[in-house]
């Protein structure tokens, strides 16, 4: 029995310690590389998986390697938990342990919703993590040689250290801001305007945008994600902005002529793949902003069999309902249907069933804010439409 | 969000069980060690009387163990170690034949099965 307990243990430290390198390696930023895993978002949840899996097994390592020896005592159970101050090796392990824990209590919320750059900040202990884990293994490694840990572990290392150099030097190119266009109060949508070669993307990817406007009041220097509003098909990169914080805020006044960085393309999880069934979009508020760059790639005159319902407060922040319904006029199959949340309230599946009777038997994407995904979300689940074929875009991170 | 609360309880019964293991450990007495004058020594020829399986003692940094109860725990191969039934295995222990050491649990484990001093 305590053989068994014993064996668990350490295939629980080697698997756990493996998928904390292959979560190292999957927070890579690199354009198109994210497109073997469905899309940077979709690459991303895999790394968070990873990670929470990596956590886990690890926790359960040293505590199922202490249950073994419980079977000789107590004592030596502590004892393999807290050997002599000279085993190093497990020391190392300790605090790897630790400075996992350090830099997942925020990711996971332990303590409360985090701070953004507090979160980064933390998250970098990750390589200090990684260094004293592979320490560990490579001291206490019984089956496998020490060094294949520590050329899998200065993989991995190098690969998260360099992310950023990678998708810099791979992907990023400067673009100029030709026109900034006020959709409404607090939206603007900035074109861009190529130095170089313009950007290849699928409609409704999205990019990584530093704005370099001297004059800007927040954000300068600062990277961020944006979907693209634009068609592919398009002169310009277009990207729509709405107010909602300092670096969003500053945009809104962004002056023409001024350089930003592109980064990209990233594939999100609503670009890409084209629906055998109908389509059912369900858009709220900003979260538009893919369905808008697939809607302008259309062909007019080429059917299609998408509904789309965009969710807005009332018709004054429903800010592209005009060319929406331009490109309804023009692309036959191509239906859009607003819902008022000040006078419909939440969305319902008797709004849907009225607006798409057939909504049920189509493929559902959505993006918007947490509490329209997570509504929305009940509504097709019930309406026999299955978490597979729903396909959604979070504002929020994992 | 059932992720975060699933990985907040882990990391709660993980800290809680791993102070609550070394709390009992501390509290627990070691094993009472006899008295040097009537420990029992070990000599070469006695312990070359235990090299089989089914009685297998071993010399291991000039301790003597009677590890017969364990040879079926450990997880090579019989062979690897029923070798250095009845003899100082000290070398070998520290190594595991390819320069590398047992770990700290493996010490623990081992003595557990200490029978006396060996004197060659």
């Amino acid at each position: 029995m305590s053989t068994t307990i014993q064996d668990c243990g350490r295939w629980a430290g080697t698997l756990g310690l493996a998928a904390f390198l292959l979560a190292a390696l999957m927070s890579v930023r690199a354009p198109r590389l994210d497109g073997w895993f469905g899309g940077l978002t979709r690459q991303w949840k895999i790394h968070h998986v990873l990670g929470a899996a990596a956590f886990l097994l690890l926790m359960a390592h040293p505590l199922l390697l202490s249950f073994a020896a419980a079977g000789y005592s107590l004592r030596a159970a502590a004892d393999i938990l807290f050997p002599g101050a000279g085993a190093w090796s497990v020391w190392a392990g300790w605090a790897a342990l630790a400075a996992m824990a350090a830099f997942l209590a925020p990711t996971f919320s332990f303590f409360g919703e985090p701070e953004y750059q507090r979160w980064k900040s933390l998250h970098a202990l990750s390589g200090v993590a990684l260094i004293l884990g592979v320490a560990h293994a490579a001291a206490l490694s019984r089956a496998m040689p020490g060094g294949y840990w520590v050329g899998a572990g200065a993989l991995a290392l190098f690969a998260a250290a360099g992310r950023k150099v990678w998708s810099r030097a791979l992907g990023r190119r400067g673009y100029v801001i030709t026109r900034l266009e006020r959709i409404g109060r607090g939206v603007v949508e900035l074109s861009l305007k190529p130095e170089g070669r313009l950007l290849r993307y699928a409609a409704g990817q999205f990019v990584y945008m530093t704005p370099l406007d001297p004059d800007l009041a927040a954000g300068r220097g600062e990277e961020h994600p944006y979907t693209l509003s634009s068609s592919p098909d398009e002169a310009v990169l277009r990207i729509a902005i709405k107010s909602l914080g300092d670096a969003t805020r500053a945009l809104q006044t962004a002056a023409l002529g001024s350089r930003v960085l592109v980064e990209g393309p990233y594939g999100g999880a609503l670009s890409g793949r084209a629906a055998v069934r109908g389509e059912l979009w369900v858009a709220g508020g900003i979260g538009l902003t893919p369905f808008l760059g697939r809607a302008r790639s259309l062909a007019p005159g080429h059917a299609v069999d998408i509904h789309l319902i965009y969710c807005v407060q009332d018709e004054t922040r429903a800010h592209f309902m005009p060319e929406l319904r331009s490109i309804s006029a023009r692309v036959p199959g191509f239906v859009v249907t607003p819902h008022h949340f000040a006078r419909e309230g939440i969305l319902k599946a008797e709004f849907l069933r009225a607006a798409c009777p057939n909504f049920a038997g189509r493929d559902a994407s959505m993006c918007g804010p947490a509490p329209l995904l997570a509504a929305a979300r009940k509504v097709l689940l019930r309406a026999g439409i299955p978490a597979a074929r729903i396909r959604q875009e979070d504002f929020t991170w994992l | 969000m059932a992720l975060k609360r699933f990985m907040f309880a882990a990391f709660v019964a993980f800290v809680s069980s791993v102070a609550t293991i070394g709390i009992l450990g501390r509290l627990s007495p070691s094993p009472v060690a006899p008295p040097v004058a009537a420990e029992r020594r070990v000599g070469r020829d006695e312990l070359a009387r235990h090299s089989g399986a089914r009685d297998c003692w071993m010399a291991i940094g000039g301790q003597a163990y009677d590890l017969t109860s364990y040879l079926p725990r450990h997880p090579a191969p019989p062979s690897v170690m029923t070798r250095w039934c009845g003899r100082d295995a000290t070398e070998a222990f520290a190594t595991k034949g390819r320069g590398r050491p047992h770990s700290p649990a493996a010490r623990v484990m081992l003595a557990q099965y200490r029978i006396g001093l060996f004197t060659p």
